[in-house]
């Protein structure tokens, strides 16, 4: 999985663009990056999935954990435009109700 | 070789001097041949490179040698370190030469090397007869490097055997965990029950279980999020918080066992950051009544005259956030009233997931396909859907626990409609 940052151009949120699979293997560069981003001050953290194609529950356990730990840190982690595989399993799983999703046209 | 005698009745002539020269060299050869073989004995630091040391010493007629290494000393055959004022040369400041430092009793040398891996030493050679010669540089580099490979070999190892031993504990833990799974199969009258849960090699946390309270058949199946040893406790845990909240909730429904588990485990999987995706069921036999809470579990699929219905979560997963679902009961249970050849499947992930070499997964698809057009029981079924999936791997590696729990209904007595009437349920 390859992970690139920027800042996002409206709020100011750190953005986290994910691309390949985000699994077990690859749960230890999301964190980083995402301590990464708390460590530059936002607490307000973008997560975007359109490039996923494929999220197993240790991945969604990471999204999961990154948004609480922002909550605590009075922001949020907010998933952007996730992929059909991952809104699948949001559905499924109804963890779109728990997080904050946004959905970019385009 | 020169002797005393020798040297003391005549000058040496040329020839004398290349010939003893030659044998020297030769008897250098020789120890670190002696020095290349003790090197392969031993796997412990301290006996490997005391060993090396120790020919050394014999080797340059030393009186001591010391290896420095950064959080360490190893001490040649004389067991005693040397003085840390035997000069100006110490470790710190001697990487790169050999500095030949002498004090007024005898004469220290010492080289430093690394490797490639990062691992640096200095060695420490303190001779009282003679001073370290150029002729002495190279050989003390090349037993500094040795000594070094020695150290290196030896640290591998023992993070090698380290790993080893984690390794087999989080596999000793794994297997204990999948021991916490029952091995019995409740005898309910009127039900069928296949349960099989094949785990990965590094345990995935699916889990089931089952109780029979006041003659109802209370099931949970569910899934841990994450791998290995956490995951594998975790599920443990859920299952005695399972098996605890049928005695207690179940009375009252598979809402209420959810939010009993909900309760008591929420704060203990938000800690460790994981949580557990949890399907709980209760099947009254007497009615034929099936009642589900789904806190994010799938796929759960009811069969009822051969087609298949997704048995959808009401709830995100236990431990993402409280589930408060007490407020609203009826929202978060979906009962049906069974028929005999009705059927319920939950499997994991794990088990529908699975790829092939191409990257392919089984998916829920081919599940349902299977299970609509199934008219085998389900002592025939499950195993024939593990072999199904295993034909799609076709020999990919398992990536997760496979779990498969199939209910089929044999025989409903009364009709839950009568049931009510009765006052039975």
């Amino acid at each position: 999985m390859q992970i690139s940052t920027h800042t996002h151009p409206v709020d100011g949120a750190i953005e986290l663009a994910l691309n390949g699979r985000f699994d077990a293997h690859e749960a230890a560069i999301f964190r980083d990056a995402f301590h990464d981003a708390l460590d530059g001050g936002s607490h307000q953290v973008r997560v975007n999935l359109a490039g996923v194609e494929f999220v197993d529950s240790t991945a969604l356990a990471e999204l999961v954990r990154g948004m609480k730990r922002c909550r605590e840190l009075h922001g949020d982690l907010t998933l952007v435009s996730p992929s059909d595989p991952v809104r699948v399993i949001l559905e499924l799983t109804k963890l779109d109700a728990a997080f904050d999703i946004e959905r970019v046209a385009g | 070789m020169n002797t005393a005698a020798d040297t003391g009745s005549r000058p040496e002539s040329p020839v004398e001097s290349l010939t003893g020269a030659l044998v020297e060299a030769t008897d250098q050869l020789l120890a670190l041949y002696e020095l290349a073989k003790v090197t392969a004995d031993s796997l412990d630091a301290n006996a490997s490179v005391g060993v090396i040391l120790s020919q050394a010493t014999r080797l340059f007629g030393a009186s001591a040698m010391e290896l420095h290494v950064v959080d360490d000393v190893i001490v040649g055959p004389s067991g005693d370190r040397l003085d840390p004022d035997y000069g100006s040369t110490s470790p710190a400041d001697s990487r790169t030469s050999l500095p030949v430092a002498s004090t007024t009793s005898a004469v220290v040398a010492s080289v430093s090397v690394s490797n490639a891996a990062g691992l640096e030493a200095t060695l420490i050679a303190h001779r009282r007869d003679r001073p370290f010669g150029t002729a002495d540089h190279k050989l003390l580099s090349a037993v500094a490097n040795m000594a070094l490979g020695a150290l290196h070999i030896s640290r591998l190892h023992e993070d090698a055997v380290a790993q080893a031993v984690i390794s087999r504990d989080h596999d000793t833990a794994s297997d204990l965990a999948v021991r916490a799974l029952p091995d019995w199969r409740p005898s309910v009258d009127g039900v069928e029950l296949f349960a099989r849960s094949d785990p990965a090699r590094s345990a995935g946390g699916d889990l089931y279980t089952f109780a029979i309270v006041d003659g109802v058949f209370h099931f949970v199946v569910g899934d841990v999020s994450g791998k290995g040893l956490p995951a594998a406790m975790m599920m443990t845990n859920v299952i005695s918080a399972s098996l605890a909240a049928f005695q207690s909730e179940g009375r009252r429904g598979p809402v209420h066992v959810l939010s009993a588990i909900d309760s008591w485990m929420y704060d203990y999987l938000s800690d460790a950051g994981l949580f557990v995706t949890l399907v709980c069921g209760a099947f009254d036999r007497r009615s034929g009544q099936l009642r589900l809470a789904n806190a994010g579990h799938s796929p759960v699929l009811f069969v009822h005259n051969g087609s298949a219905e997704m048995i959808e979560a009401s709830v995100p997963p236990i431990g993402v956030l409280p589930l408060q679902i007490l407020d609203d009961e009826s929202a978060h249970e979906q009962s049906f009233a069974t028929e005999p050849g009705d059927r319920l499947v939950m499997s994991s992930d794990g088990f529908t997931e699975q790829e092939n070499s191409s990257g392919v997964m089984f998916g829920d698809g081919r599940l349902i396909d299977a299970v609509e057009g199934a008219t085998t029981p389900c002592s025939e079924l499950g195993p024939r859907l593990y072999d199904m999936i295993e034909a799609h791997a076709g020999g990919a590696e398992q990536s997760d626990d496979r779990t498969l729990v199939i209910l089929d209904v044999i025989d409903v007595p009364l009709r839950h409609d009568q049931a009510d009437m009765t006052g039975l349920t």
